[in-house]
């Protein structure tokens, strides 16, 4: 049977709901408006006219970034929670796989956090609420990898994901590291092999959004491995292998030593040569992250194209975290009165 | 002229405000709820407009009283609805509001975090006390065995990490503690995998529920018990009851100091509980302080917030504000005289200027509805709010929807109790109207009421009409059907067949209504269907017809006179002659033919048929009775007239108004010029002048205006005041609009008229073919009430019948008894809901379409009055922000 036919039965509702989350998304007509705020109020006052409505209203006025931050995750995590407690299989598994990024960026975040010496107590609030679960609380007990995988992750769908690189050692800043870039090959690799395997428009999409995550990893791994004791021969391993650039452009990145190397490596594919083009360093010019968060927008815009398939609600998470960023850069920007780079976002519409 | 035949007159002005006075004035406006500003600054962001710092504090307020509010909700206090409406205060009792608003706000915040660490407190002494009942039976009961115990439970694991037994050196350390119950499963599993079930772990359910100091809601915990040797494993324990969330409580390892530390507990409990019972008293003072005041504090907030974003709509001069609004004529000494007191409220000396101006943007349509009217008015607003001036179907709605809503449901018995559930809620109005209904079907049948009653009223008269009552027909006058049959004749066949020639009393009918001998008749439904098709066709032509005459005041009112004689005449002839002639046929078919002359009866439906294709059998000798003969002298003759009439009406509906268009814009272009420099770019425009000049001159017209009542309103000349030149500029500046509007914008003259021209085929072709179709579709009508006569038969004959001929006078009784609650729910539920539900929405579409699209363009806006009505209405302060 054609899979189009019977998606509305079990997804219809999602998608439609999606959709129309997807209309509230900012237009570049509110950013233009926002970069003219003069105050967080101002901002406040301006959001409340969009999607956002009144999720400010609450708040006692002197307001802050970070209570901004907050109530704007807040926000997406409740869109989020919502479709994944009415998303049936295989969406739900789906929705899952997003989360799961979370929770890796959370186990990291405790690991770094307790290797700091912060109570534990202290960091959970921090946590990504879309990537919390129970075990988390048991972290400060993880010394080791080994530590880490038996009291935290033994029973998480992260488990499979850390067993390239168990080992006994005291984790360091270094070993930390290796562990969150291994967890997110892993987990790279195991989505893109689930959206692979559900096939049809999903896997056209997915797998395109995907491969660019990985081969963006690759291209940043690489960068901020240079003048670190990171070996190539380890480095080569953190590489997911399940983008553009596997497996021939892997093998050259990891025998980059230098910026100028990666840059070679990406003048073979027309759609990072472009990137790695119009960026640099120098003022006015835009960074190549941000380049990078460029070229997902506009990736993730296109997976809206297609109808019957999940990858708009990766793209709309994906989409919603850029605008996240972007509304925070803008209140960094109007709270510090740092106004010259203001405009430094990344439109989405 | 009549506020429900047209839409109330209104008009544009701009009203200049003193900033000191604007604010009361704005107040007194929206009390009076019958002006629409027009927002001045569109294109200036929320943020950057005149009033938003107040805006902003007001919020701030709000989010204030949303808190006490909510607290006050949270102790299950009332918030008790006030009947008097709080005028909005003056700008200077802003502060002092805000001012005790940030004292309650501070208190209640102290109080609850006061109350919060006191609780918290509390939740954990008693926690405390129970994790030490607890550790004492429990080592009461199993004391000497814990090592015993652990040793066994341990053993495998031990021995399969470390390979040997280790020594029993290390004494028995243990933690107490208490966890929330959801994480029982959790904490078992992660306190296994750190320790490799080294540790030993009871845990026990905890009776007695806990309550969350922060949110009051009831906690259910677990205490728990670890035993543990050796330092490390002690350290991993505490971690993991850390990360849990669990509490641990130091409990000593004697019994005797455990004793003790119970009994210091419990006392600490007590006096803990009187403090908390002082501070909960503390609160209930102050949120009952508020839970008075809070709603008028509510709509004095909302007030302000509304005044001060009406102002930011308005203009901002030097020291005056200029807005634009909408109102309606006659309102225009209620305007006057709540300008004049916010003036006086505010103290300023120089008198607000209300001054007309003449556009060509389309007004707001208004109608001054009562409750009455006002669902009627909605059933024709939903299809489109009327072009302002324009005849509002909405009076004769009144009567004509009703009307033919019971000729589909015509049935007395479910009539009447339509009747009565629409006379329930009229009668229980007020009490039903102050709860507001959250269910939205429920609301919309109140929304009805008055239409429900109306619908019931008329189904009684339809029904009685159609003698019909639960299916039922009652004989009250007698019927005038004499059979005169003798035994013999009444054996001889199960059918016998009234010759009405006989069995009839031909002179006189039955008083009202059918007959009720056809309600045993076997061919009561053929008889009812020519009775009710011929019925429906009558209505619907006289319905339309109805609709086309309307279309004469519109043509009037808007003076396109030439409309009467290219669009209504037409259209009447075209409806008339081919319709209209049908309904006189069947006039005089009823009339003109009895039982005598049965079998002469013409056939309409052949006759009507052959008036299309010219064929026509006359008599012969005038003796012979045919259907198919022509019925009257001259038939064929008056057919021939109607056809071509109508025929002919069809190119004078295409071809007339566009030539007409097209040649009286020929002859004004030849007249006139087709570009005016003096004309205006921006029609609304208001010279900036030197701001008291202007005024005194704007005062000045307004003197005019004033003096010339409502006639200055009507051709936009104000009276030119001691002549100064502003004067003339702003007097010319309102006449150059209304000149260009007059002459329709001649710029772009060949687009414009292949654009009337289609659009004119279009409706021609829309009006001819929806003829023929509308009438068609009033057969609804006599379907609709065949089928609610039939379902409401078969319910009887099916259901209620079946239980009225069990035998027995006891049995039947409870037969009967039990049948009627099935035949009454299905009554209610189907007949009553579901068919009255359908006739509901045939009679709607026989309105919106095809009554409706005989004169109504419904293309206007509804006029949206800046009111603080609405505020007063609304229950808390959520409704404003959700």
């Amino acid at each position: 049977m054609l899979p189009e036919l019977t998606f509305n039965i079990d997804h219809g509702y999602l998608e439609g709901l999606l959709r129309g989350f997807k209309s509230g998304i900012l237009k570049q007509a509110d950013y233009l408006n926002l970069i003219q705020c003069e105050t967080l109020d101002d901002l406040k006052l301006h959001l409340q006219s969009t999607d956002y409505g009144n999720f400010l209203a609450n708040e006692p006025s002197p307001l802050t970034v970070s209570v901004i931050d907050d109530k704007l995750r807040e926000k997406l995590v409740v869109e989020v929670e919502h479709m994944r407690i009415h998303a049936l299989q295989p969406l739900a598994g789906f929705l899952d796989y997003i989360k799961y990024s979370y929770m890796i960026d959370n186990v990291i975040l405790l690991i770094t956090g307790t290797l700091h010496g912060r109570p534990i107590h202290e960091l959970l609030p921090k946590c990504h609420p879309l990537g919390t679960f129970d075990q988390l609380a048991a972290i400060n007990l993880a010394n080791t990898s080994i530590m880490l995988y038996n009291a935290v992750l033994v029973d998480t769908p992260l488990a499979p994901y850390i067993k390239d690189c168990i080992s006994a050692e005291d984790l360091d800043e270094m070993n930390v590291e290796i562990i969150r870039n291994t967890l997110y090959k892993s987990y790279l690799e195991d989505f893109y092999n689930f959206c692979k395997k559900l096939g049809g428009a999903t896997a056209d999409v997915m797998c395109e959004a995907l491969a660019f995550d990985a081969d963006r990893r690759s291209f940043i791994i690489t960068i901020n491995s240079f003048g670190t004791e990171l070996s190539k021969e380890d480095r080569i391993k953190l590489y997911p292998r399940c983008g553009n650039l596997y497996p021939s452009g892997l093998k050259l990145l990891g025998e980059c030593d230098d910026y100028d190397q990666v840059r070679a490596v990406a003048e073979y594919y027309p759609q990072y040569k472009e990137l790695f083009d119009n960026s640099g360093s120098n003022p006015g010019d835009k960074t190549l992250e941000d380049k990078f968060f460029e070229y997902e927008v506009h990736l993730m815009k296109k997976a809206f194209m297609q109808q019957f398939q999940f990858g708009v609600f990766y793209a709309y998470v994906r989409l919603k975290e850029q605008e996240i960023r972007n509304i925070i850069w803008i209140a960094e920007c109007v709270a510090q009165r740092h106004r010259a780079k203001i405009d430094s976002y990344i439109p989405i519409f | 002229m009549g506020s429900l035949f047209r839409s109330e007159e209104m008009r544009l002005c701009q009203i200049f405000l003193q900033t000191e006075a604007a604010y009361a004035c704005v107040s007194e406006l929206g009390e009076l709820g019958l002006v629409q500003f027009k927002d001045l600054n569109e294109n200036v962001n929320a943020f950057q407009r005149t009033y938003v710092s107040q805006i902003r504090r007001c919020e701030e307020m709000e989010r204030k009283l949303r808190y006490t509010e909510k607290e006050i909700l949270r102790d299950k206090m009332r918030i008790p609805d006030i009947l008097d409406n709080p005028k909005a205060p003056a700008p200077k009792e802003m502060n002092d509001l805000e001012v005790e608003f940030e004292k309650m706000d501070n208190e209640l915040r102290q109080v609850n975090t006061n109350n919060e660490a006191l609780k918290q407190n509390h939740l954990e002494l008693r926690e405390l006390k129970e994790v030490l009942d607890g550790t004492q039976t429990y080592f009461a009961v199993y004391g000497q065995d814990i090592q015993h115990m652990m040793n066994e439970e341990t053993q495998g694991h031990e021995e399969a990490i470390i390979g040997t037994r280790s020594q029993q050196t290390a004494a028995l350390g243990f933690y107490v503690g208490t966890i929330p119950r959801e994480k029982v499963p959790v904490f078992e599993r992660v306190m296994r995998f750190v320790t490799h079930g080294t540790v030993f772990l009871r845990i026990e359910e905890i009776a007695k529920t806990f309550e969350d100091p922060v949110t009051g809601d009831e906690m259910h915990k677990c205490m728990f018990l670890v035993f543990y040797q050796g330092e490390q494993l002690r350290n991993k324990v505490k971690k993991v009851c850390e990360g849990m969330k669990g509490t641990i409580y130091p409990v000593p390892e004697s019994t005797q100091e455990r004793q003790e530390m119970l009994h210091g507990v419990k006392t600490r409990i007590v006096d803990l509980e009187n403090v908390l019972a002082q501070s909960n008293e503390h609160r209930k003072r102050v949120l009952s302080k508020a839970q008075k005041e809070i709603r008028a504090w509510t709509i004095k907030v909302e007030k302000i917030k509304a005044i001060y974003h009406t102002m930011n709509m308005f203009k901002v001069h030097l020291n005056s504000l200029t807005a634009e609004c909408w109102f309606p004529v006659k309102a225009i000494d209620d305007i006057r005289r709540a300008l004049s007191i916010g003036e006086k409220i505010s103290g300023s000396t120089i008198p607000s200027v209300i001054q007309p101006m003449v556009t060509d943007e389309n007004p707001p349509t208004y109608y001054n509805c009562n409750k009455f009217v006002k669902g009627f008015q909605n059933i024709v607003h939903s299809y489109g709010v009327s072009t302002y001036g324009e005849v509002n179907p909405a009076p004769y709605t009144v009567i004509t929807f009703p009307f033919l809503f019971a000729v589909m449901f015509g049935d007395a018995g479910h009539g009447f109790i339509m009747f009565l559930f629409g006379l329930f809620m009229i009668i229980k109005e007020k009490s039903i109207g102050s709860k507001k209904l959250t269910n939205e079907i429920a609301n919309t049948f109140f929304g009805g009421r008055y239409i429900i009653m109306m619908m019931g009223l008329f189904s009684i008269y339809t029904g009685v009409i159609y003698n019909d009552a639960f299916s039922r027909s009652f004989n009250i006058f007698g019927t005038h059907w004499y059979p005169n049959l003798t035994d013999s004749e009444l054996r001889s066949s199960e059918n016998i067949q009234l010759n009405p020639m006989f069995a009839h009393k031909n002179s006189s009918a039955y008083l009202i209504g059918v007959d009720p001998i056809w309600q045993s008749a076997k061919n009561k439904i053929l008889f009812l269907n020519s009775l009710k098709m011929k019925m429906a066709i009558i209505l619907g032509v006289i319905h339309m017809l109805f609709g086309v005459c309307l279309s004469v005041f519109n043509h009037l009112h808007f003076r396109s006179y030439i409309d009467i004689f290219v669009k209504f005449i037409p259209e009447l002839l075209f409806l008339g002659c081919l319709f209209g002639y049908l309904v006189a046929m069947i006039f005089y078919k009823w009339i003109m033919f009895d039982a005598s002359r049965a079998s002469c009866a013409p056939a309409l439906l052949i006759h009507y048929i052959n008036m299309f294709m010219f064929k026509y059998t006359s008599p012969i000798n005038g003796e012979l009775c045919d259907p198919n003969l022509t019925f009257y002298k001259g038939q064929d003759t008056t057919q021939y007239i109607m056809f071509f009439l109508a025929i002919l009406s069809i190119p004078v509906l295409l071809i007339a108004k566009p030539v007409y268009v097209v040649v009286t814009r020929r002859s004004r272009a030849k007249k006139s010029d087709s570009y005016h420099p003096s004309d205006p770019l921006i029609f609304n425009e208001v010279p900036p002048e030197d701001s008291e000049i202007t005024l005194q001159v704007y005062q000045n017209i307004n003197q005019g205006f004033q003096d010339d009542g409502h006639d200055s309103f009507g051709n936009g000349h104000p009276k030119e005041g001691p002549t100064n030149g502003t004067a003339v500029a702003v007097a010319h500046d309102q006449q150059a609009p209304a000149q260009s509007h007059g002459g329709g914008g001649h710029g772009h003259g060949d687009e414009e008229t292949s654009e009337m021209i289609i659009h004119q085929v279009i409706e021609t072709i829309e009006f001819c073919l929806g003829c023929i179709s509308h009438t068609a579709s009033y057969l609804r009508l006599w379907a609709l009430s065949l089928a609610h006569a039939q379902l409401s038969e078969v319910l009887w004959h099916m259901v209620l019948s079946l239980g009225l001929t069990v035998a027995g006078r006891y049995v039947g009784g409870v037969v009967t008894f039990v049948i009627f609650f099935f035949w009454a729910n299905l009554t209610v539920a189907i007949l009553l809901l579901m068919e009255g539900l359908s006739a509901f929405l045939h009679t709607l579409r026989l309105h919106w379409v095809e009554f409706q699209s005989k004169f109504y363009e419904g293309e206007g806006y509804a006029f949206e009055p800046f009111t603080f009505r609405r505020i007063l209405r609304m229950q808390s302060l959520e409704e404003v922000t959700s």
